[in-house]
């Protein structure tokens, strides 16, 4: 994925009052960004996203929204390590 | 039979050696993602402990159909989804059992009706939870969502390994994870809004 894919910005020649303030086909964009952020578009879906992600404010907002959720199940979710009562069990059966 | 064997793979015969080579180098360094895994499938400490413990001791048993070279780790959260599904789900103490055709069901006629569904949720909001509420959102979706979830966003798997691991086409996997992210995403504002963080 190319480096304006991962940060989009309303910074470019794109002036705010060009902008869309409201995205008519809105879900169907949903599932292309999270498919971005996943890694899994296909490349006309990137096209599409490389073409218009900087014209919408609601799918930038839904873009920056997407991205923090997955980067905060990633790494605020608490990760346990194993129990080592459970690592003895395992080897000492498999060992038996 | 758990494990799906080529018919090459059933020809490959392990020594002794080998098994438990394969087995230290290939599973044990995915234990504490499947304890996590089982854990977040259960809710139940005791619950998962039988679960990690069912899944390696299979994964023992049946480690001449593990193709070398493979992913080991998707291999394994294909077995305990498994016997997650067979030995563990009836007796499940999760609390709300929710049917996961009734929600599925529910979820397509709300979103064909619905095109422009969105949850009134801002970034910054998010960015203000701690780990314990998003880990308490996501743990109140019903299981079958929590699982497409944990499987792409926590452990970073492609569809494609998320569409062997649960046995579905890669479009459910895409389907199902959308409607599983709007899900979070309600109870994530519900969490925003109790913490006084939405606008």
């Amino acid at each position: 994925m190319s480096e304006s894919l991962n940060t989009p910005s309303v910074t470019g020649e794109v002036q705010p009052q060009q902008m869309k303030q409201k995205c008519e086909h809105h879900a169907e964009c949903l599932k292309v960004i999270q498919a971005i952020l996943d890694d899994e578009a296909t490349e006309a879906e990137k096209d599409h996203f490389r073409e218009n992600i900087d014209k919408c404010i609601p799918c930038i907002e839904s873009y920056n929204l997407e991205k923090c959720i997955k980067s905060s199940l990633a790494d605020k979710v608490q990760k346990k390590p194993c129990p080592k009562n459970i690592l003895d069990t395992i080897i000492s059966k498999i060992n038996s | 039979m758990i494990v799906a064997m080529s018919e090459t793979l059933i020809k490959n015969e392990h020594t002794d050696d080998t098994r438990y080579e394969i087995f230290n180098r290939e599973f044990m360094p995915h234990i504490d993602s499947m304890y996590n895994f089982a854990f977040r499938l259960t809710m139940d400490e005791d619950d998962a402990n039988d679960l990690v413990q069912d899944t390696y001791l299979k994964a023992f048993r049946f480690i001449k159909s593990f193709e070398q070279g493979t992913n080991a780790k998707a291999w394994l959260f294909r077995i305990l989804k498994n016997s997650f599904i067979n030995d563990y789900r009836k007796k499940s103490k999760e609390p709300s059992k929710v049917d996961y055709q009734e929600v599925e069901t529910t979820y397509n006629s709300e979103e064909a009706s619905d095109t422009t569904y969105t949850v009134d949720l801002r970034a910054d909001a998010v960015q203000e939870l701690i780990g314990d509420e998003v880990a308490n959102a996501l743990n109140i979706l019903p299981v079958d969502f929590r699982t497409v979830i944990i499987l792409c966003d926590i452990e970073g798997f492609t569809y494609e390994e998320m569409a062997k691991i649960l046995d579905i086409p890669i479009g459910t996997v895409r389907s199902r994870l959308h409607r599983a992210r709007n899900l979070l995403k309600e109870k994530l504002r519900n969490y925003a809004s109790t913490m006084g963080y939405d606008s």
